[in-house]
């Protein structure tokens, strides 16, 4: 396996836009740097940084997980490619349109061709709406003509399962199952065609034995219609199932990206090595030994560290080159990035 | 193994040869616990048994939400609502029926002394204005046994054990992450040396990496001071890291049981299979399954076996005939007519006999 690998020393802007596949991005995010600014004590304030300098393309039809503990950013990154936050700095590009700095009145357009499907099918949905109307709201918002409406309304509802259409578009969400409300999340955003789904830890409030339900039909529709993914989650494992590339987030960056086989069987981040040891998968030997873990938690707040994110929990990290030099992506095989100075290493030792 | 720290000989049972052996550390027998909600009965355990033979021994309790594995908590812990309508079974604590025990003597012998607990989200429940060490301390300083000196190096050997440093006494739990705040719980909860500890949960709300790290400490405690657990969770993964013995729970019941390496490689329930089955995993060859159907009403459970209706194994008595917990011979059971020969016939152990779940690299 690793006499395939081979290092390079591209910048990391230039490899980043290498892994787009041969046909235009439909997204295209670059350099992107996001800050928030919170309230610290009564009359101060703080800027935490939640994105930097991340860059990311997903193609057309294509499916990239952004996979990552809470605080990594990549759910502020999918945000960011809806343009529902507006980088501080960097370039979001859809379709060859760009709409970093597009006031939000021009981008009625956007809002029909790119959809969100949130994490908590309980909150998401309006309680006091009918399923049939929770659907149908935002063809009123688009001015859909009322007949067109419904037959868009029920196709939405049979191309999620729920079958038959009519009965379920009475129902209330208390009604139903959170697997069953989460099909009503995915219909609400099917309703208007979309090109470009970001799904934003679809499954993981819903029970282990729908999530592969929901993950299935996800993939079908990507799958039917085309549509471009990005499957925001925590769950390495899920990814493998459900998408072609997989980019690993710590802290604000992408630490390592490529396909799903490649970083999953041949992980060289000591990051994402840490992530794939951490999963318990079920099996009864698993009692017998004690996991290899990476000690301490993520940072919380404050500025980016100035070297490498993962410095402060790294077992391979070299003082006085990780604390002060940030690792920058770079091609290990054809597709597969790491930022990480041992990568060189990592790779011989595959 | 660990040494017992009370004379369990004083609580066995007389074998009928005259011999006696020590009773098991905790068996819970034809446990029944029934709420009543909008004028209806929430049969949320509804007959469930399972042992912890011995000290150090963990049993996990793996289910979906409204499978019952929290009221089973709340049961062993007699944490009980007003809206109990039926309390009954066995839980025997070496021995002795806990069960039968009055309330009062229950609050001053078992609860929190014998058998604590971790709740589901205590670790974001901790007192704000109150420093970790005086959180940990409060039971002590009530029981008012031990001296201050006393307590002190109790909170510091507590702190110590669960892997933080002595000096996270004099913090205050915002000062804590998420991982260090999961270990002050757990020092709550092993402060009078229980012998049991539920943990419901206790990684729900932690990161991966962070996950492992309590995991770890979990087996250190399950190894020294030999602590045995009841470990409730969603995920039969996580189970498996920590679990001598897995139950599957199902709308109400243990649809199976039994020792860890039975059920994970060779599930005799058609539900614990197509769980199994259902998890998307790292290194598998082929994709998951779903499972079909959703799960059932617990005011309303379906006749006959609770999962016939999703069940593609189902024959002809699954939906009107209640299965018993069937013995599988390994002191688990399995809750499925599929166990029994008398009634399966030529279907005995048919689909069920081929591995499923974990593929042994």
């Amino acid at each position: 396996m690793t006499d395939s690998v081979r290092a390079t020393h591209a910048p990391a802007q230039e490899t980043a836009a290498a892994t787009a596949t041969a046909t235009a991005p439909l997204i295209s995010l670059e350099g992107i740097e996001v800050v928030y600014q919170i309230r610290k004590g009564f009359f101060r304030t703080g800027q935490v940084h939640a994105l930097n300098d991340v860059s990311l393309e997903v193609a057309k039809g294509e499916t990239v997980a952004l996979v990552g503990e809470s605080g990594s950013g990549k759910s502020t990154l999918g945000r960011v490619s809806l343009r529902l936050i507006a980088p501080a700095r960097g370039r979001v590009v859809f379709d060859g349109q760009d709409i970093t700095a597009a006031p939000e009145e021009s981008l009625g357009w956007l809002r029909r061709r790119a959809q969100i499907v949130f994490q908590d099918p309980f909150s998401s949905l309006n309680p006091y709406f009918r399923v049939y109307d929770l659907i149908e709201e935002p063809l009123i918002i688009d001015g859909v003509p009322a007949e067109e409406r419904r037959q868009r309304v029920y196709r939405a509802l049979e191309a999620v399962d729920l079958v038959p259409a009519p009965r379920f578009a009475s129902k209330y969400p208390t009604m139903m199952s959170g697997g069953q409300r989460q099909r009503v999340g995915i219909a609400r955003a099917l309703v208007r065609d979309p090109d470009y789904i970001v799904a934003d830890e679809p499954v993981s409030m819903i029970d282990a034995s729908s999530r592969v339900e929901i993950l299935n039909l996800l993939r079908t529709i990507q799958t039917e219609r085309g549509v471009s993914f990005l499957y925001i989650t925590h769950d390495i494992a899920s990814a493998r199932t459900f998408a072609d590339r997989i980019a690993v987030m710590y802290l604000g960056t992408i630490v390592e990206i490529g396909s799903a086989a490649q970083v999953i069987d041949r992980p060289l981040h000591p990051y994402t090595r840490a992530l794939i040891n951490a999963i318990p998968e079920p099996d009864p030997r698993n009692r017998f030994r004690h996991r290899e873990v990476v000690p301490g938690e993520p940072p919380t707040s404050g500025a980016f560290p100035r070297g490498c994110p993962f410095f402060s929990r790294c077992p391979d990290r070299i003082p006085g080159l990780c604390d002060i030099d940030r690792p920058m992506l770079q091609e290990v095989e054809p597709g597969h990035f790491v930022a990480c100075h041992r990568v060189t290493d990592n790779v011989a030792s595959g | 193994m660990p040494v017992a720290k009370r004379d369990s000989a004083a609580r066995s049972v007389l074998y009928s040869d005259g011999m006696t052996a020590p009773a098991p550390l905790l068996a819970v027998e034809d446990l029944h616990l029934h709420y009543v909600s909008g004028g209806r009965v929430v049969r949320a355990v509804d007959g469930v048994s399972f042992t912890i033979e011995r000290r150090g021994e963990a049993v996990g309790i793996v289910g979906e939400s409204g499978s019952g594995k929290t009221s089973l908590a709340v049961a062993l812990m007699r944490l009980l609502p007003k809206n109990v309508v039926r309390f009954d079974g066995s839980i025997r604590l070496e021995g002795q029926d806990i069960r039968a025990l009055s309330e009062d003597e229950f609050r001053r012998e078992i609860r929190w002394r014998r058998i604590a607990m971790v709740f589901q989200g205590a670790m974001n429940v901790l007192n704000p204005v109150l420093k970790i060490g005086d959180q940990i301390a409060e039971p002590l300083q009530l029981d008012g046994r031990l001296s201050k000196q006393a307590i002190r190096s109790r909170v510091n050997e507590l702190l110590v054990r669960v892997g933080l440093s002595p000096e996270f006494a004099t913090r205050y739990p915002h000062e804590l992450s998420g991982g260090q705040k999961q270990r002050v719980v757990l020092a709550m909860a092993l402060v009078l040396d229980p012998d049991v500890l539920i943990l419901d949960e206790p990684t729900s709300a932690l990161d991966v990496s962070v996950q492992a790290q309590i995991m770890n400490l979990l087996k250190d405690l399950k190894q020294d001071p030999g602590i045995s657990m009841i470990f409730i969770t969603h995920d039969i993964g996580l189970a498996s890291d920590l679990c001598d013995h897995i139950a599957v729970a199902y709308a109400g019941w243990h649809a199976e049981y039994g020792p860890a390496e039975r059920v994970l490689l060779e599930p005799r329930h058609p539900y614990a299979r197509l769980l199994l089955a259902s998890l998307p995993r790292l290194r598998a060859t082929t994709p998951p399954q779903p499972m079909p159907g959703e799960p059932p009403d617990l005011t309303n459970p379906p006749a006959g076996c609770r999962f016939h209706p999703r069940c593609p194994y189902r024959f002809a008595p699954c939906d009107t005939d209640v299965p018993p917990p069937i013995p599988i011979g390994d002191g688990g059971h399995a809750r499925c007519w599929l166990n029994d020969p008398g009634v399966a016939g030529d279907l005995y152990l048919a689909h069920l006999k081929e591995p499923a779940g974990v593929s042994h690299d």
